[in-house]
């Protein structure tokens, strides 16, 4: 386990700095890029922007700009070229609306594709099965470029019936909390239920062909029992890593389409409005933000899977 | 005799499945006394195991139509409710099944398992109670260190001890009757025989009525009281063990019983031939290194799989290569070829040295040395054709293109007793036999000199085994090919080997002609594989038993 342990570790520290240095070559050779012009303003002279380019950095060797940006990521002092304003503050500040946004979705899209999968799976074949997955292959089809703004409009703008957007805090006013984030959860939540619904079905069939789940009927388990502790059981082993995976990577960024439509003010807008700016150090902080939730859920999922599964075994390759 | 335990009349299904309906059982009765062995032997697709999971209600199901009556002590359970059906199934019906390994669910403890069986059907009895039943169980079926078992995965065990285990659940609610479904097929000959002689105990010690379902004559003579023969969905025998055995009536018994290559009777005369060495090799090293380090490999976790094997096929002969699951046989065969990259040691083929070589350099000896696989569903493209298939060497190797090696092919196919027509066929529309025919054409598609059969007929049943071995047998006269010819199962190697080497946890033990190594074992391990090996005759079994051989 420790070996596992600081094998992944050692594993995250060079994604992390992989991702860092791409994040940091991208915008090194985008030919518009010119952050000393940006934060000389409007009224910017050759001179001031020589001196910002002086004071900033930016005439340094670009290895030397790298570094002087790690130091900053990790101390923490990383602050916007644009607004000026302290970066890990501002994903901070974004972090509960995110936070908020996505554990939420995550419980409604887990609970939904795990109930409908498992009807689907239970009645395969039937009517109900057929409708689930016409049901579910919609969702999947709905991309939240087109769902979320729909809602929005529909649901909020023209009849009224929800918020048209922003974030209340939980701590101010726990209804209000809800009842902003319904539309923006229902929008990130539809596609991954479709998605695991679909998944789970297709595992819970293919196990209730096993011989185990045979087995199981032949000592005499009724078929709620067979299904719940077998099959169910065995078929959410997979459906951990996807889920360790997906909600990483909504944390990491994949909910900026709805944060962005729903006006939450969450990291991920953040992200959307720095780059709209070309605005480096921001982008850098919230990529490193999202990459760090994706390593880390990888590694919780491995974990995760060890316990689920005994037949693996942490630090050890599959055979 | 009493009135029976179980009492089956004219059992019918029918499933209906996209191809049609399939009429797996056609009309089957036959009576269970409370304290016999019944054995029911069949073929596959004999509807046996279909049987015995509708008489419990397994096969229950909308596709499915049941018909005929199934009585336990006069309570019938064919149209019995599904609540009626669970009280029986488990507690007063218990079944085993034939692989261990996937029979018991991967991510429960073995404890677990059977504490979930007892707790299905006698919820008075908590947790506790039901783990040290589960620890007496396991102790029952002789399974040391049942205190520590009980805690282990199922893949922890061997597989003898998990189907010890999967017995162990089964009689966990003391059960009248236990159906056994190929109970040894998976396991090791020298695990069957302990096996097969556990289950004899628990009939005799426990009054435990027992149908074994059973491809194998061997087991039946070993244990059964009763045979009831079935096939295509129909008893067409049905006796004692020994009127069955002695005067079979049915043709269909008679060819069962004629399949069977028994140990104990000589195999057919193979002619002598002149010989020349045409494989040879020398200390052959397969290593496997069971984790990578971080820099390099080190040798304390490495597992040897072949450990300095030496041993030579001539032109013409046949060498058996016999051993447990396990013992390496497979990848002695791989290493050979060159399929894996020998750890060390010599092979030489037609005195020229091979390990080693590079895949370019082996490229052209790939033609003389072909493999023939043992699952033969497994190992045919499901989306190719036959004539692909079978012409797919010919392109590879460059020998033949077009109109020709359509030709080729179909020749191939007609060598092997398919029918040319066979050519634009797809490998599901075959049968088991046909199959391996398809794998025996593809491996002679380049007329090779040696051809490596890694068990080319467990998966078969034994009267089309019989037809394989003799089609391997008349293609090595006429072609002069040279088999080297794996199997698990010593009574199949002896009957198509000139000489037969027993390998034993990765090394050879023993090796020496065919009738040496039956007749007179030298090493224990072979004469302990020898006296497991079941024996399709009833009175043998039971002087055997009787003298006790102390092995």
């Amino acid at each position: 386990m420790a070996r596992f342990a600081l094998r992944r570790l050692g594993g995250m520290v060079l994604v992390l700095f992989a991702i860092s240095v791409i994040v940091f070559a991208i915008f090194a050779v985008i030919p518009s890029y010119d952050p000393a012009a940006a934060i000389a303003g409007k009224n910017r002279t050759p001179e001031l922007v020589a001196n910002v380019e002086e004071t900033w950095g930016f005439d340094d060797p670009l290895p030397v700009q790298y570094l002087t940006m790690m130091k900053l990521v990790f101390t923490g002092e990383l602050i916007s070229y644009s607004s000026e304003l302290d970066v890990s503050e501002q994903i901070w500040e974004g972090l509960p609306a995110t936070l908020s946004l996505c554990i939420g979705a995550a419980v409604i899209w887990m609970f939904f594709g795990l109930l409908l999968g498992y009807l689907s799976a239970v009645h395969a074949g039937r009517l109900a099965d057929r409708l689930l997955t016409i049901l579910s292959v919609g969702g999947i089809s709905m991309p939240v470029v087109l769902l979320a703004p729909a809602c929005l409009y529909f649901l909020a703008i023209e009849t009224d019936l929800f918020p048209t957007g922003g974030y209340v805090p939980l701590s101010e006013d726990p209804l209000d909390w809800a009842y902003h984030l319904v539309l923006p959860w229902a929008s990130l939540a539809v596609l991954f239920v479709g998605f695991y619904s679909r998944v789970l079905r297709s595992n819970m069939v293919e196990a209730m062909e096993e011989d185990y789940v045979r087995t199981a009927r032949a000592k005499g388990l009724s078929e709620g029992q067979v299904r719940v502790r077998h099959v169910l059981r065995n078929s959410l082993i997979p459906i951990v890593t996807l889920f360790g995976l997906d909600f990483a990577s909504v944390l990491g960024g994949a909910a900026i389409i709805t944060e962005a439509v729903f006006n939450l003010q969450g990291v991920g807008q953040y992200a959307a409005d720095s780059i709209a700016n070309l605005d480096l150090p921001p982008i850098m902080g919230v990529t490193l933000f999202g990459a760090f939730f994706v390593v880390l859920f990888n590694t919780l999922v491995d974990i995760a899977y060890a316990y689920l599964d005994p037949r693996i075994r942490l630090g050890e390759s599959a055979r | 005799m009493s009135a029976p335990l179980l009492s089956v009349r004219d059992l019918r299904v029918d499933f209906a499945t996209e191809g049609g309906l399939v009429q797996a059982v056609r009309g089957v009765s036959f009576d269970l006394a409370a304290t016999e062995v019944l054995a029911i032997v069949g073929e596959s697709a004999s509807g046996k195991s279909v049987t015995a999971q509708t008489i419990v209600g397994l096969t229950r199901s909308p596709n499915a139509r049941i018909e005929g009556s199934a009585r336990l002590e006069g309570t019938e359970l064919l149209t019995a409710g599904e609540a009626e059906l669970l009280r029986v199934r488990g507690a007063r019906i218990a079944m085993v099944f034939q692989d261990p390994m996937t029979s018991f669910n991967p991510v429960y403890r073995v404890g677990r398992q059977i504490v979930e069986a007892v707790r299905a059907h006698r919820g008075e009895v908590d947790d506790r109670a039901a783990r040290e039943l589960a620890i007496e169980m396991l102790e029952a079926v002789e399974i040391p260190e049942a205190r520590r078992r009980v805690d282990s995965y199922p893949h922890e065990l061997s597989g003898g001890m998990r189907q010890r285990a999967m017995i162990a659940m089964a009689l966990a609610l003391e059960p009248e009757v236990l159906i056994a479904d190929e109970p040894t097929t998976a396991l090791d000959v020298t695990i069957q025989a302990q096996i097969l002689e556990l289950l004899r105990r628990l009939n005799r010690e426990r009054d435990l009525a027992t149908v074994l379902i059973t491809h194998d004559l061997g087991v039946v003579a070993e244990v059964a009281d009763r045979v009831l023969v079935m096939h295509e969905g129909r008893v067409v025998e049905s006796g004692d063990l020994d009127d069955v055995f002695y005067s079979p009536k049915a043709p269909y018994t008679r060819s069962l019983l004629g399949a069977v290559l028994r140990l104990d009777q000589p195999p057919p005369q193979r002619p002598a031939r002149q010989r020349a060495p045409l494989l040879e090799v020398t200390d052959l090293v397969k290593d496997f290194p069971l984790r990578r380090g971080a820099l390099r490999d080190r040798d304390a976790d490495r597992v040897r799989a072949v450990d300095r094997v030496s041993l030579r096929v001539e032109s013409g002969e046949t060498l058996g290569l016999v051993g447990e699951s396990g013992s390496g046989k497979s990848t002695l065969c791989r290493t050979i070829l060159q399929l894996l990259q020998p750890s060390s040691g010599s092979v030489r083929f037609e005195g020229s040295e091979i390990a080693g070589l590079s895949r370019r350099q082996m490229q052209p000896l790939r033609r003389e040395m072909q493999i023939v696989f043992q699952d033969p569903y497994a190992s045919l493209n499901p989306r190719k054709r036959i004539g692909q298939i079978v012409g797919e060497p010919l392109r590879l190797q460059g020998v033949a293109a077009g109109e020709e090696r359509r030709r080729q092919a179909q020749e191939l196919l007609a060598r092997v007793g398919l029918s040319p027509e066979h050519y634009d066929r797809y490998p599901h529309e075959f049968s088991g036999g046909q199959r391996q025919r398809v794998g025996i054409a593809r491996a002679l598609a380049l007329r090779p000199k040696l051809i490596v059969a890694d068990e080319p007929v467990s998966a078969l049943d034994v009267s089309i085994r019989a037809q394989v071995l003799d089609l391997l047998a008349e293609l090595q006269e006429e072609m002069g090919l040279s088999y080297l010819f794996v199997a698990h199962d010593i009574g199949v190697v002896r009957h198509v080997s000139d000489r037969i080497a027993v390998m034993h946890k990765g090394k050879i033990v023993e090796e020496g002609s065919a009738e040496q190594v039956c007749e007179r074992p030298l090493h224990p391990y072979t004469r302990s594989l020898l006296a497991a090996v079941p024996v399709p005759d009833p009175r043998e079994a039971r002087a055997r038993r009787a003298g006790a051989s102390p092995v």
